[in-house]
């Protein structure tokens, strides 16, 4: 049985202080380790914000979080960046990637972030970009990409440090349908190959269903938490 | 080094933005070096010419006239002060020229050629004529002699202080670059001077010194005056009959430290408000780095050594400009008698670098504590 990644007690979000606005409430949840799960929900349900806060990225106002057995209640700042780069690969909507830097400088980035030296690296950022069918494109700026390459140099990126979740907000929302379907067999190929976790965010029911896992998000509400028996032919 | 990896990557992706930045610093460093080596040279300048070519520390006797005896102790007690450089004891008398019916009253330093040099450099600074004292030579100065027609190997006569007359030939001009000293001095043999004023051979009008820092007259002598050697003996220096000079050199330092603490300002405002901007265009660099793990130390660490980079690359290029102006200056002036020599200086040109590096790197705070301030939340969230 797999190990417990993630343990989310009755997380909840709450912003501003004269005007208060309820995000997520007291929401309850886990993740096994090698875990393929998406999360849906509407515009502003409050899935962004669960995988903020399960990504470390955002600190909640009631629950906790704990990462791989760590609780990360009372870390600081500098505890959860270390987190983040140890754990957990970020794929957004966006792709974020570093224009003044190439390909290969942007996925071996994780990696000069947790401290090792970019010679040590070269070869698992190569094998990655492979993985991703970026071979050859090494070398070149990142502006100077596709859409859907971006994406996976963006995928490949959050894969560099062989985290053992990675959390996905809308990936393939920039996408046309043949990439979109490309990123997805990607992550359930990763998945598979490295037993990396997924946690997908989506607002499209038709991509949810391509997981093992859906859970659904409304009015900052879990809906439901539901293993998928029918899964959609990739 | 992943910061600085960063940093210079930052830099180089923005050319335009960083040469400015570094011409901003550059401009401010060269005019440091040049407006502080022009002050300091001309400072310099002045001091040398008003000072330079007299003694700067005069050892007399206590009472008005009486002469001072240039034993072994006075000797050693003032050649082992450290800062003096040149001990020369002098008589001195003043005398009436005489020509036709024109007067005009001149004083007398009487010396040891060698000697006088020392202090007055009366050979390196000759017009006309040759170098020598010898019994019934004068040196004259070049206003006093224009005045009345001498020229070399002309006789002057002269009305010595008791009332005889006496002939005296002209055997050099000088030039000392200042019509008091042009016009009213002049220069006799030592022993001629003791004729003339009754004096023993060890008996002197006054010991003239010169010290290595002139500013450091003060203390030489303070001690020299506490010296038992120097008992019944007043010490006097130049800076108690120059207070002027002295107000007016502080002035133009002054007036030199607030130009440059200006300009400094000015590059130093410069330079923060580039680096916020950049900071604000890298925001979702620094943002998505931070989602990945780096840490707020080493997020805002790229700001510093992007300061530093510009630092020391825009002060570089300053302290070149600034020679390069003192190079340009000099050589414009090489034929020119009215320009005066600009040195630069070698502490104060580094320290110039070092100043330029040190704003750089202070400008450098605000961008780098709002950059490891930001959540990258803000970036992920604002898209």
């Amino acid at each position: 049985m797999a190990e417990t990644l993630v343990n989310a007690e009755g997380i909840g979000k709450t912003y501003g202080t004269v005007v208060k606005t309820v995000a997520l409430q007291e929401v309850p949840f886990e993740l096994q380790g090698g875990e393929f799960a998406s999360l849906i929900g509407q515009s502003g349900s409050g899935k962004s914000t669960m995988l903020n806060l399960i990504g470390l990225l955002d600190t909640p106002s009631t629950g906790r979080v704990v990462l791989n057995g760590h609780d990360t209640t009372a870390a600081s700042r500098r505890q959860r960046a270390a987190l983040r780069n140890d754990f957990i690969g970020f794929v957004f909507q966006f792709h974020y990637l570093l224009p003044e830097f190439s390909v290969l400088e942007n996925v071996l980035m994780p990696g000069r972030i947790a401290g090792v030296a970019p010679g040590d690296l070269v070869p698992r950022a190569e094998e990655t970009l492979a993985l991703l069918g970026l071979e050859g494109l090494e070398k070149k700026n990142a502006n100077d990409l596709s859409g859907g390459q971006k994406q996976r140099v963006a995928i490949a990126r959050a894969l560099m440090n062989r985290p053992a979740l990675v959390l996905a907000d809308e990936p393939t929302g920039n996408l046309d349908t043949v990439n979109t379907k490309a990123v997805y067999k990607l992550f359930r190929e990763i998945n598979e190959e490295l037993g990396t976790a997924f946690l997908i965010v989506t607002h499209d029911r038709s991509v949810a269903q391509q997981t093992d896992r859906i859970l659904e998000i409304q009015d900052g509400h879990l809906l439901q938490d539901v293993r998928n028996e029918y899964l959609a032919p990739a | 080094m992943l910061s600085l990896g960063i940093a210079a990557r930052f830099l180089r992706k923005s050319p335009v933005q960083s040469i400015l930045i570094a011409a901003g610093i550059a401009v401010g460093i060269g005019v440091q070096v040049f407006l502080g080596s022009l002050i300091t040279s001309l400072q310099a300048s002045l001091v040398d010419q008003t000072i330079g070519s007299s003694p700067q520390l005069i050892v007399r006797a206590e009472e008005d006239g009486d002469p001072v005896v240039f034993d072994a102790a006075l000797k050693q007690a003032m050649e082992s002060q450290p800062e003096i450089t040149t001990v020369v004891p002098t008589r001195a008398f003043s005398a009436i020229f005489r020509q036709g019916a024109e007067s005009a009253p001149l004083q007398f330093t009487g010396g040891g050629l060698a000697e006088l040099d020392t202090v007055y450099d009366i050979s390196g600074r000759l017009v006309a004529g040759t170098a020598v004292l010898g019994d019934g030579d004068v040196l004259i100065g070049k206003d006093f002699a224009d005045s009345f027609a001498l020229k070399p190997g002309d006789t002057a006569g002269f009305v010595l202080p008791n009332g005889k007359p006496a002939e005296l030939t002209v055997s050099g001009v000088y030039d000392f670059g200042s019509a008091a000293a042009n016009s009213a001095t002049a220069f006799v043999d030592g022993a001629y001077a003791a004729t003339v004023l009754g004096l023993e051979p060890d008996q002197y009008s006054a010991i003239d010194a010169q010290v290595s820092d002139v500013f450091a007259s003060k203390d030489v002598a303070t001690a020299l005056q506490a010296d038992s050697a120097l008992k019944d003996l007043k010490v006097t220096e130049w800076q108690e009959a120059n207070a002027d000079l002295l107000s007016a050199l502080q002035s133009q330092s002054s007036s030199s430290y607030m130009i440059q603490f200006f300009v400094l300002v000015a590059v130093a405002l410069g330079i923060a408000s580039t680096l916020a901007i950049s900071a604000v265009q890298k925001t979702r660099q620094i943002g998505i780095l931070k989602a990945m793990g780096m840490g707020d130390r080493q997020s805002g660490r790229i700001f510093f050594w992007q300061a530093l980079i510009l630092g020391v690359s825009g002060a570089a290029v300053g302290v070149g400009a600034g020679l390069g102006l003192i190079a340009l200056f000099s050589f414009l002036g090489r034929n020119s008698t009215s320009l005066f020599p600009i040195t630069p200086q070698v502490g104060f040109v580094a320290i110039s670098f070092a100043v330029g590096i040190l704003v750089a790197v202070g400008s450098s705070l605000i961008p780098s504590r709002r950059t490891s301030k930001l959540d990258p939340i803000e970036v992920i969230q604002g898209g």
